[in-house]
């Protein structure tokens, strides 16, 4: 099962997803009532931007964070040709 | 609208018309590109084989035709959404085929077939529904806005996606079948299940289960026939397109997982839009003994085909079989994701 750390890989991407996605739709997009001054507008919609940024940023270090440890585990122990 | 016996004729139709095409308009495309020249270095072989390149139009005129069916048979404007964002997409791989483009300049013009796709919406309001359906919690509010903003973004992502995952013989065409496969049963059991839910649908991802599979026949080791970036493509744009009108979005991300992965490693480890032919490091390399090596050199892009050597270094065909197990997990997770979406 050579594979199985990136299968593993998959999985977390996977879950990471379907919560995130459930996340920015639920809990993002409808974030408070509308504010009809547009200071309050604009604040809003930066939050908002903030937010959906900081659920991007989560999955990368996640996957980051993974594949890194992937490498550093392989690398040492990487194929060579035998010359 | 056909039903019965009828609608299940066209669907029998919308996978062997395109099917057919390519068995027979494939051969005879070659030998034409062949003898104008028009091939590239299999550069994985040695010595590297001389292989025909773009089959991209026949793949292209293979689908259309099948849309076409569909489009007549169930008298759906579906089809002809998908065939105009999957044509805009066919059309900017052919100039990249002929001209090669910027690695910024594609993602850019790709923009182009989303908007066209999500244009069609003005004159077509049930193109798609502007929900999400999550597995067991059920649908989101409508929020038109931004799911046709991220609609039109996930055409340039999901074709470059595909594009990325087009580098070893039949790992493309294996990636389209498989993935076109997850998104089918995703939008049968969207229509199975869900009230009001047309056929139309499920008849417009058959084309693109069809060129996969009849590509698949030459592209699959060792390589008859490369589909270059018209090919690629127009699958990344037809699978953005079916996943968005057929309601199934998250089972199709969860599908590509090995797509997404592999440009994401790539652009967060070459930072940046890059275009492969300028890339400063290998990710891989052939070793004298024929097989494929990963490279070790710090600089090197972190791409999927690299992880996947670090385990152990590989023939070019047993490297593609382990993209294509890859690739049946991603299925696996996306037809769960289905089954818990539509039938829980």
């Amino acid at each position: 099962m050579k594979l199985a750390p990136l299968f593993g890989v998959e999985a977390v991407a996977f879950l990471l997803i379907i919560a995130e996605t459930y996340l920015f739709f639920n809990l993002v997009v409808p974030l408070g009532p509308i504010p009809h001054s547009l200071p309050a507008y604009t604040g809003l919609t930066l939050v908002k931007l903030l937010l959906s940024l900081g659920l991007v940023a989560l999955w990368f270090v996640v996957m980051i964070g993974l594949t890194r440890i992937y490498v550093k585990a392989k690398i040492r122990n990487a194929p060579r040709p035998s010359s | 609208m056909p039903s019965g016996l009828a609608a299940g004729g066209l669907l029998l139709l919308a996978f062997l018309v395109p099917f057919v095409c390519i068995l027979l308009g494939l051969p005879p495309f070659l030998r034409f590109l062949t003898r104008k020249g028009w091939t590239s270095e299999d550069v994985h072989k040695s010595p590297p084989a001389k292989v025909p390149e773009p089959a991209g139009p026949i793949l292209f005129v293979a689908a259309l035709l099948g849309e076409f069916v569909v489009a007549i048979g169930f008298r759906s404007w579906v089809p002809v959404a998908i065939s105009l964002g999957a044509g805009i997409a066919f059309l900017i791989g052919l100039a990249d085929d002929v001209f090669v483009l910027g690695g910024r300049t594609k993602p850019l013009l790709l923009l182009l077939a989303g908007v066209a796709f999500a244009g069609v919406v003005v004159f077509v309001p049930g193109l798609y529904q502007p929900v999400i359906t999550f597995p067991i919690l059920g649908d989101t509010a409508p929020h038109f806005i931004i799911y046709t903003m991220l609609a039109v973004v996930a055409f340039p992502v999901v074709s470059n996606a595909f594009n990325m995952m087009d580098s070893f013989n039949g790992e493309i065409s294996w990636f389209a079948l498989l993935t076109s496969l997850a998104l089918l049963v995703g939008v049968s059991l969207h229509a199975a299940y869900a009230s009001g839910f047309s056929l139309a649908r499920v008849g417009a991802t058959l084309p693109l289960v069809a060129v996969g599979a009849g590509f698949l026949l030459f592209n699959r080791y060792p390589s008859r026939a490369f589909d270059g970036d018209s090919g690629s493509l127009m699958y990344g744009a037809m699978f953005a397109g079916l996943a968005v009108t057929g309601g199934v979005e998250i089972a199709a991300i969860i599908a590509i997982v090995p797509a997404i992965l592999n440009s994401f490693y790539t652009l967060s480890s070459v930072r940046g839009f890059v275009e492969r032919r300028k890339m400063s490091g290998r990710p891989t390399y052939i070793g004298g003994d024929g097989l494929l090596y990963p490279s070790t050199e710090p600089n090197a892009p972190n791409t999927l085909i690299r992880l996947v050597l670090l385990a152990g270094a590989l023939s070019e065909r047993d490297l593609v079989k382990q993209l294509v197990y890859l690739t049946l997990v991603a299925l696996i997770f996306s037809v769960a994701t289905s089954a818990l979406t539509w039938v829980y």
